[in-house]
């Protein structure tokens, strides 16, 4: 089975190697074929693994050798198949290969063709060391890896000033999260003596309350980063500069989903601090609605789905802060499933609409792009939660923990988004498959992907379908390692009036998206409406200002600050006074100089004044010696 | 021949560059790069030879020079010098065979392989004075290259380098004498010998004295803020070479001495100490982080990276425990590593463009790919990436700092940040975007001698940071010894409690105490 799980690990870095061995040359097809060849390896072996699993209950644990060791410090590169690890193998390897295949077309006239499988399949490899480690240690290998593949593919089209501001700003905001994250794992070291995982939770219930909270905290900053949690966030709806596939693959499906993948491996030290619980679950709840406030006015279609993948995202945190960890995790596999999808229908229409992201400019282009349209309301569809798709059975479930826990108010926050959920994904679908053909007049003249590209999308829309349908055999499967708790609610009525409830407010929603959207009185808008000028508008549009306030209050002072200690401290301070007591001493000689000029008279006198000072000073020493006794009585007397 | 191979190492080259000087100016690049290369074979034999699990000095060699004094020849190597010194030939040697066109080559190689002798002698000594000599000795080949081949301000900047740490070495040096002479209060004999000063437990206010002493002379070296000034001029007017060397090997000596000499002799005062000197460590990270930031030019950039990752050195040093002492040993090599790599590519681009200004570059990612390839990975490799070198050593100083203080290290950790911001800032500006000036168009891509240069760097980056276990462990075992000694000499509670026990044995000859 070792071969299984090396196999799956490392054909992805095989296919990487091999894109970038032609990264600098023109491009050829072979580098995006064999890495796509190279993830259905992997995506085999983690079936096989998967497979193994399920059917034995066995998991698969390796160590390949030593990484670091140093006094009682020692962490392997060590490696874990259990339930929680292929349930992410396979959604990252699914996924990944779908993207990869896809990419294939996406990318065809890109300059950049082999250098983007380069650092697509250099992703899935740190991702799969993130999520197949059994320490913190290689963990964060794959949380930094997967960080810096996503640096390289947001900043991929690097002519272009925001590609690259964006790369930067995703980068370093991760790195903030990062030293809450590696502050979390010193605790863990030094509180119970390893970074492995099955020592560390085993040691965690003898710890005080205290230390405990502060690791989960810690952990938890770092989690917040990965997964763009508020105030982290915003790095995300600005990685949208990346090339589509990647916005699919690593913001939507993937790597953000890496801090509910840390909650839920945690979950032994999660459940030992309810309160941190609570903290993470308000806050996602808070974000999940946050986030889809600012995608009701949002103008491009790829930041409406980044910023759907952040409320969504604020629904895991929810529901694994309530210790739902299993909830979090379908949950998390069911959104990678719909949401690549759905980033991936974007791809078609941006490509359809020369890069156009505006779902004004569009409309009626279900006429031309059929297949894309019913791929993409399909997974609209799974992600409003209309029965039976998969969205259903996940986020709805994640209602009823929270109703079930008592906690009301995040279960109504949650609700509402839901409702926001289904407005804002079919404002767009409307916006730019139905009404008016808006696009002509501009220009435009679009085309339906490549077939094979559609083919690629498939599988994930039959997943996006039946996803639901697995529920049972996952939840048999996790339960092994995750906390088996069941989530019903108490009596029928109230359970049928909940589903049905919620069931018609969402539908209702989309209902209204469609009506207000597909009319056809829908304009480019022009800054003139009413609407356009109103407060409320204006926050959303400008998320809440707090880009603006970033850039202001934060990015600005650093560089100011910056440039003031160069040129102001490091400069006129610091270096000045050493030059100053180099001068000091200079000029001494300098003033000096004058006394050895050679001159007999004026050396006589100072030969004079020499013997005349070392005499006295000979005679103030010789008394003070003679005397020394008296002194020290005067000066004790004087309480020296 | 094994035994005396540490004095080979040291003398060989210069030797060798004695004899350069009837060398024909024509073939002494090869000529350089032939003796570097044995040198290095030399060194590489060393660690072959070298036993992993003995935690004292190996090939030791004594010869007598002045008895009466107690001042003597010695010369030994244990798990803390033994990779600085291959270090240290494996840059000389990359450093001559990347020469570019430089006037009077000739004279530069011979100086190389002088400041060579004076490198490999620092990290050998184990006698006071025999390692001051070196020290000292040191400054002159680095004030040559600067003063010779440097840049418009070359007089003062080398003129500031040299005197300013000459200035912070000469209180060492009455620090050594104080320590000798207490040596001989408590013996009656002399000894500058530092194994004999080990078994030396002196009164905590004489070590904080004694401390502060030495640490004066190390700090400037290292250079720690706010002593770090005369850095940025030397590197700015410096050719490559010079750079190159100053900031793989040179800066390497003040945080090796803290280890060889603060640390063991001092136990009590470098407990004390310990607070005070991990917040200027900070402000060093985090300060000169910020005036990195501030850079217009990417040398300078490179520069006070220097320094901010100094003090990551320094806090993984005072860290006083295992974890935080052998990372500080690694980082020293991964930071010589790294940032000598980095000045090698600033060198690249300036023998093509002849300035440092970042503004004259933007978007060579596109021009030049394999040379934007090396700089990011070396880049990553600076901002502490896993399975890179440098992350093995921050995360292992910090590491090891956490036990000592949780907002301190909380404090230092902010260099994964700062650090991240200066250099993808400087990344952005040199490689991405459109290229705008008309004589970057047609900029030739690194060329073969610098392949030569690079590519052992960025193996030896990455290898390291997946497998570091070849230089951590006989690190570690050598380590452990120290922090043993350290606990055992302890006077204080304070001291006994912040350094732990590890209960392992060390060949404890019997400890003098000084009334």
């Amino acid at each position: 089975m070792e071969l299984f799980l090396y196999t799956a690990l490392f054909a992805p870095l095989v296919g990487s190697l091999f894109a970038a061995m032609f990264g600098a040359r023109p491009k050829t097809k072979i580098a995006g074929i064999v890495p796509s060849i190279m993830l259905g390896v992997s995506l085999i072996s983690s079936t096989i693994l998967l497979v193994l699993v399920l059917t034995t209950g066995h998991t698969v644990h390796v160590e390949m050798m030593t990484w670091m060791a140093t006094g009682d410090l020692y962490i392997p590169f060590g490696f874990v198949v259990d339930q929680v690890s292929v349930t992410m193998m396979m959604v990252v390897t699914l996924v990944s290969t779908v993207v990869h295949v896809y990419a294939i077309g996406y990318m065809d006239h890109d300059a950049g063709f082999n250098r983007f499988f380069a650092w697509l399949s250099a992703f899935v490899f740190s991702m799969m060391i993130l999520v197949m480690s059994d320490n913190f240690a290689g963990l964060f290998i794959g949380w930094e890896g997967v960080g810096l593949c996503s640096w390289g593919l947001i900043g991929f089209w690097y002519k272009k000033e925001s590609a690259t501001w964006a790369a930067n700003e995703a980068f370093i905001m991760n790195r903030i999260a990062d030293l809450g994250m590696l502050i979390g794992i010193f605790l863990v070291y030094w509180n119970t003596g390893t970074l492995q995982y099955d020592g560390a939770f085993a040691a965690m219930p003898g710890l005080d309350t205290a230390t405990l909270t502060w690791i989960g905290i810690f952990l938890f900053v770092g989690a917040m980063g990965k997964s763009a949690q508020f105030p982290l966030h915003t790095w995300l709806a600005d990685a949208m500069e990346g090339p589509t596939p990647v916005s699919a693959l690593i913001h939507a499906a993937t790597m953000v989903t890496a801090g509910v993948y840390l909650v839920v491996r945690s979950n032994e030290l999660y459940a030992l601090i309810p309160n941190v619980g609570l903290f993470i679950a308000s806050l996602g709840a808070f974000v999940a609605i946050f986030a889809a406030t600012m995608a009701l006015v949002n103008r491009d279609i790829k930041r409406v789905i980044a910023y759907s993948t952040l409320s969504q995202l604020g629904y895991m945190f929810a529901a694994a802060g309530l210790g739902a960890y299993w909830v979090a995790l379908f949950h998390l596999m069911a959104h990678a499933f719909f949401k690549a999808l759905l980033f991936l229908g974007g791809g078609n229409v941006m490509h359809a609409m020369n890069d156009e992201l505006d779902p004004f400019k569009m409309g009626g282009l279900g006429k031309t792009m059929k297949g894309t349209m019913i791929l993409m309301t399909l997974a609209s569809v799974a992600l409003a939660g209309i029965f039976p798709l998969a969205g259903f059975f996940s986020k709805d479930l994640i209602l009823e923990v929270a109703f079930i826990d008592h906690h009301f108010i995040i279960y109504t926050v949650l609700l509402l988004t839901a409702g926001l959920t289904a407005f804002y994904s079919f404002r767009i679908i409307a916006l730019i498959f139905h009404g008016e053909d808006r696009h002509t007049a501009l220009g435009f003249h679009p085309h339906e992907a490549y077939k094979f590209m559609l083919w690629a999308m498939a599988p994930l829309a039959v997943l996006a379908v039946i996803a639901g349908a697995l529920k049972g055999s996952y939840f048999e499967m996790v339960t092994y390692v995750l906390p088996a708790t069941e989530y019903h609610v108490h009596s029928a009525t109230t359970y049928w009036i909940m589903t049905i409830g919620t069931q018609l407010f969402v539908i209702g929603a989309i209902y209204f998206a469609y009506k207000k959207y597909m009319s056809k009185d829908i304009k480019v808008p022009d800054g003139t409406s009413k609407m356009e000028n109103s407060f409320a508008y204006k926050l959303l549009i400008n998320q809440y200002y707090i880009p603006y306030f970033y850039e202001e209050y934060l990015v600005k002072p650093y560089r100011e600050l910056s440039t003031l200690c160069w040129t102001h401290i490091d400069q006129k301070v610091v270096d000045a006074s050493v030059d100053g007591i180099a001068k000091a001493f200079y000029a001494t000689g300098e003033n000096t100089r004058a006394m050895q000029s050679g001159n007999l008279s004026t050396m006589l006198k100072w030969m004079v004044a020499g013997t005349v000072a070392l005499l006295s000073l000979a005679v103030v020493f010789g008394l003070a010696a003679k005397y020394s006794g008296e002194i020290k009585l005067f000066l004790s007397g004087l309480g020296v | 021949m094994l035994d005396h191979i540490l004095s080979i190492l040291v003398f060989f080259p210069a030797l060798a560059a004695l004899l350069g000087f009837v060398v024909h100016k024509d073939s002494m690049r090869s000529y350089g790069v032939a003796v570097a290369a044995i040198e290095f074979a030399l060194a590489l034999w060393l660690w072959f030879a070298f036993d992993n699990n003995v935690s004292g000095m190996q090939f030791m060699e004594t010869i007598a020079l002045i008895p009466t004094f107690g001042i003597n020849y010695i010369v030994g190597v244990d798990g803390i010098s033994l990779f600085i010194i291959i270090l240290a030939s494996f840059f000389t040697m990359i450093g001559i065979a990347s020469l570019t066109d430089t006037k009077d080559v000739k004279n530069m190689i011979i100086t190389l392989l002088f400041l060579q002798m004076t490198m490999v002698g620092v990290f050998v000594a184990l006698d006071a004075m025999v390692f001051y000599v070196f020290w000292e000795l040191s400054l002159v080949p680095m004030l040559y290259i600067i003063g010779a081949w440097g840049g418009p301000l070359r007089i003062y900047a080398s003129v500031k380098f040299f005197l300013y740490t000459f200035a912070g070495s000469l209180v060492m040096l009455v620090g050594m004498l104080f320590m000798a002479y207490f040596y001989y209060q408590a013996t009656g004999q002399w000894s500058f010998a530092i194994l004999d000063w080990y078994r030396l437990i002196l009164p905590e206010s004489f070590q904080l004295w004694l401390f502060v002493a030495f640490f004066i002379g190390f700090a400037i070296k290292v250079p720690m803020f706010p002593f770090h000034t005369w850095l940025p001029y030397a590197h700015g007017q410096a050719p490559t070479i010079g750079s190159v060397i100053l900031a793989a090997i040179l800066l390497k000596m003040g945080t090796y001495a803290f280890i060889r000499f603060s640390l063991p002799l001092f136990p009590d005062a470098s407990v004390f100490f310990m607070f005070p000197i991990a917040i200027l460590a900070i402000i060093m990270i985090i300060y000169t982080a910020m005036v990195a930031y501030a850079q217009k030019d990417i040398k300078q950039v490179v520069a006070y990276s220097s320094v901010s990752h100094m003090g990551v050195i320094i806090i993984g040093t005072f860290a006083l425990n295992v974890e935080g002492i052998s990372g500080s040993i690694f980082l020293m090599i991964a930071h010589g590593v790294v940032s000598g790599a980095l000045f090698l590519l600033v060198g690249v681009i300036y023998d093509r463009r002849h300035t440092k200004l970042m503004s004259e570059f933007g978007g060579l990612a596109s021009v030049m790919p394999r040379f934007a390839t090396i700089f990011g990975i070396m880049m990553m490799a600076s901002v502490g990436m896993p399975l890179t070198i440098n992350f093995v050593g921050e995360f292992l100083s910090l590491l090891g700092f956490y036990q000592q203080s949780h907002i301190l290290t909380l404090l230092a950790g902010i260099a994964i940040i700062v650090g991240a911001i200066y250099m993808l800032a400087a990344y952005k500006k040199m490689f991405f975007g459109e290229v705008t000036k008309e004589e970057n168009k047609n900029l030739p891509d690194v060329n073969k001698r610098e392949l030569i240069a690079l590519v052992p760097l960025v193996i030896i980056t990455i290898w390291l940071g997946i497998y570091p276990k070849p230089v951590l462990g006989p690190i570690n075992t050598s380590v452990e010894a120290v922090v043993q000694l350290m606990h055992e000499k302890a006077i204080t509670e304070e001291a006994k409690s912040r350094i732990p026990s590890l209960d392992i044995i060390i060949n404890k000859a019997s400890a003098k105490e000084v009334q």
